[in-house]
């Protein structure tokens, strides 16, 4: 959890830094506009794919299906609000300008009181070209709806393409391991609090791709969440645990405790991610840790 | 636990040891409400006698009418785990420690009769914090003399009273309830029984194995704390008197992987196996059903060579839960007065 955390810090800090440095470089003095882009599109495979640039002029696809989602991260080279270039690393290019189409609106947001966002709705027009890893989903348009929105308060953005469900976080028990770029998290949750399966599996893995210069032009977060069936996590005996999640993932792990008096997490425990070969879940030097809701957590620190 | 903690510890323990005399002091007025209580005016000193064989030797005054001897040898077992071993010697002074005279006997293993020469080196400090008097002095030189002291199995001589001394002079004074430095122990035992060196709070898995007989006495405590690596931290104490001079024994170390494994939780009987690197050897096993510690485990610490397990060993083993038992391993906290639950650190080698 620290490492994925650290992990994910430094790549925003990075993110943020390439940013700062091609507008300087751009010799753009005053700040960004504080508007976003946001572009739907269909991707083959039935992939939804949703385009944005922050203000920042960071430039995120975002590509999702049931429970899996990919963000490819990077920057945007041009400073206007209203037009967008970026390479997405030999995955596709992005070259479009927006133009207004119809009045201004400001829809109202759950949650969000009187912080409407003011929405300018219209299209893209130019060069949308994206692929995914051995093809798992491809787009390629050169016109697509798409609006402005300048958000009154960062947490209440219409176009924000991804929902959370507030009792998730109410779990009874659950287990987390962090290994290199990737984070796994079993949860269970209390019959019919959530609708349909009582244990959620997450797992999120991260990569970034680093120039000769050590900028990272492309960041990758792929994260999936699987609902899974009571028997997948079973967690009935606090020092031995059983964890069989369903596809994509493979394969079973344990949680043993030893005559050491150490924890350990083995097994074959795998997640294929769309268009990548299998990661494996349970490697000797991962860290991990589980808590009941009620009592407390334990860990295992690895040297 | 943790690899290369127990450096830090060591070295913090050598320079409490040294430096405890002469530590913090800051400038304080007294509370108007609460009571005073009246910490007793006393000279304490330290003679530092440098390294023989390993082992740093020191002659402590920690109060006027005790002086200790003590050798103390850190090792390296592997490139970041050490070991830290000790001896102490107690015994009492008979020479007048406030004009710098020490005089005392350690039975057939040696004797000190000595001087100390003041130089010109003289450093005052305020009363500590929530106390007001006077003005502590530390007085810094040597000693003369004669000073012989001879290790059991001769495993270090020393025949001079050479190296840097300091004699550290505090006046009495009126603090604050709570804030007086404790009296100094009156029995010299509790000058030289072993002190809890690792915490055993957090530990998951506990063994303490002790044994009095004769009187002496022997106890080793083996902790696994939650979430650390493989491996135990083990604490030996050994207690003795011969002479009239109270001997302490003990050993310091983060054992490797397969140093303590037990049962787990809630499997009765509970059994245990404990096997610690050097200057340990061999193993001991724990049954529950039997209530035996048996096996070969023995140790090697300088001039004392001792069998660990036996039938006089009385044993307690703790295996918990982290989750289900948030209290830990608490029985050190509960038993009876068996148990030679050590004084603290200070009080040891101050």
């Amino acid at each position: 959890m620290r490492l994925l955390g650290a992990t994910v810090a430094m790549l925003v800090l990075a993110a943020f830094c390439l940013a700062g440095s091609a507008w300087a470089k751009a010799g753009h003095d005053q700040p960004p506009a504080k508007q976003w882009i946001d572009v739907e599109l269909d991707g083959s495979n039935d992939y939804a794919i949703h385009l944005s640039v922050n203000p920042r002029r960071h430039l995120v696809l975002q590509v999702s299906k049931e429970g899996f989602a990919a963000e490819y991260m990077t920057r945007d080279v041009l400073p206007e609000a209203d037009r967008v270039k970026a390479k997405l690393r030999g995955m596709g290019v992005i070259s479009l300008r927006f133009h207004p189409r119809g009045p201004v609106r400001h829809p109202s947001i759950p949650g969000c009181g009187k912080w409407r966002p003011t929405v300018q709705p219209g299209v893209v027009r130019g060069t949308i070209k994206f692929v995914g890893e051995r093809n798992y989903t491809r787009v390629k348009e050169h016109r697509a709806e798409a609006s402005i929105e300048e958000p009154r308060n960062w947490t209440c953005r219409y176009g924000s393409p991804f929902e959370f469900d507030p009792r998730e976080g109410e779990w009874t028990s659950k287990f987390s391991a962090t290994g290199e770029g990737f984070f796994f998290l079993a949860r269970r949750y209390r019959p019919g609090l959530l609708k349909g399966s009582p244990v959620i599996f997450f797992v999120e893995e991260g990569e970034a791709f680093e120039t000769a210069s050590g900028r990272a032009p492309l960041t990758i977060y792929r994260q999936l969440k699987v609902p899974a069936h009571t028997a997948t996590f079973d967690d009935a005996h606090p020092e031995h645990l059983v964890v069989a999640p369903p596809a994509p993932f493979s394969g079973t792990a344990t949680l043993d405790r030893t005559p050491e008096s150490v924890f350990t997490w083995e097994g074959d425990l795998a997640v294929r991610f769309p268009g990548l070969e299998p990661i494996p879940l349970t490697e000797p030097n991962y860290g991990f840790d589980y808590c009941l809701r009620e009592v407390g957590c334990f860990k295992q620190h690895v040297d | 636990m943790g690899r290369g903690r127990l450096s830090v510890i060591a070295v913090g323990f050598m320079v409490a040891a040294v430096l405890l005399a002469v530590a913090g002091s800051g400038e304080a007025k007294l509370g108007r409400a609460g009571k005073i209580e009246v910490q007793r005016a006393t000279t304490t000193g330290v003679l530092r006698l440098g390294k023989e064989r390993g082992f740093r030797l020191f002659l402590s005054m920690p109060s006027p009418r005790v002086v200790l001897f003590y050798a103390v040898r850190i090792q390296n077992l592997d490139d970041d785990a050490f070991s830290l071993t000790y001896a102490i010697y107690a015994t009492r002074n008979l020479g007048d420690l406030g004009h710098g005279v020490v005089r005392a006997r350690f039975g057939s293993l040696g004797r000190a009769s000595l001087r100390f020469r003041p130089g010109r080196q003289v450093h005052g400090d305020d009363p500590p914090g929530g106390c007001e008097g006077g003005t502590e002095t530390a007085e810094y030189g040597s000693f003369a003399g004669h000073l012989s002291f001879r290790g059991e199995g001769n495993y270090f001589h020393v025949s001079s009273p050479r190296g840097k001394a300091y004699l550290l002079r505090s006046p009495r004074l009126r603090c604050e309830k709570g804030q007086a430095a404790e009296p100094p122990p009156r029995s010299l035992r509790k000058y030289v029984a072993s002190s809890p060196l690792f915490h055993d709070d957090d530990s998951i898995a506990l063994l303490y194995a002790s044994t009095r007989s004769h009187g002496r006495y022997v106890g080793i405590t083996a902790m696994h704390p939650e979430g650390s690596p493989p491996g135990a931290d083990v604490e030996l104490g050994i207690v003795d008197a011969r002479q009239g001079v109270a001997i302490g024994h003990g050993a310091y170390l983060e054992g490797f992987a397969g140093t303590l494994l037990t049962s787990l939780p809630g499997v009765h009987p509970a059994t245990a196996t404990l096997a610690p690197p050097p200057p340990f050897h061999g193993k001991a096993a724990y049954s529950e059903e039997t209530g035996a510690w048996t096996g070969t485990l023995g140790v090697d610490l300088a001039g004392l060579r001792l069998p660990l397990t036996g039938p006089g060993y009385r044993v307690h083993l703790c295996v918990v839960n982290p989750l289900t038992d948030k209290d830990g391993c608490e029985f050190f906290k509960t038993e009876p007065p068996y148990f030679e639950r050590p004084a603290r650190l200070g009080r040891v080698l101050g």
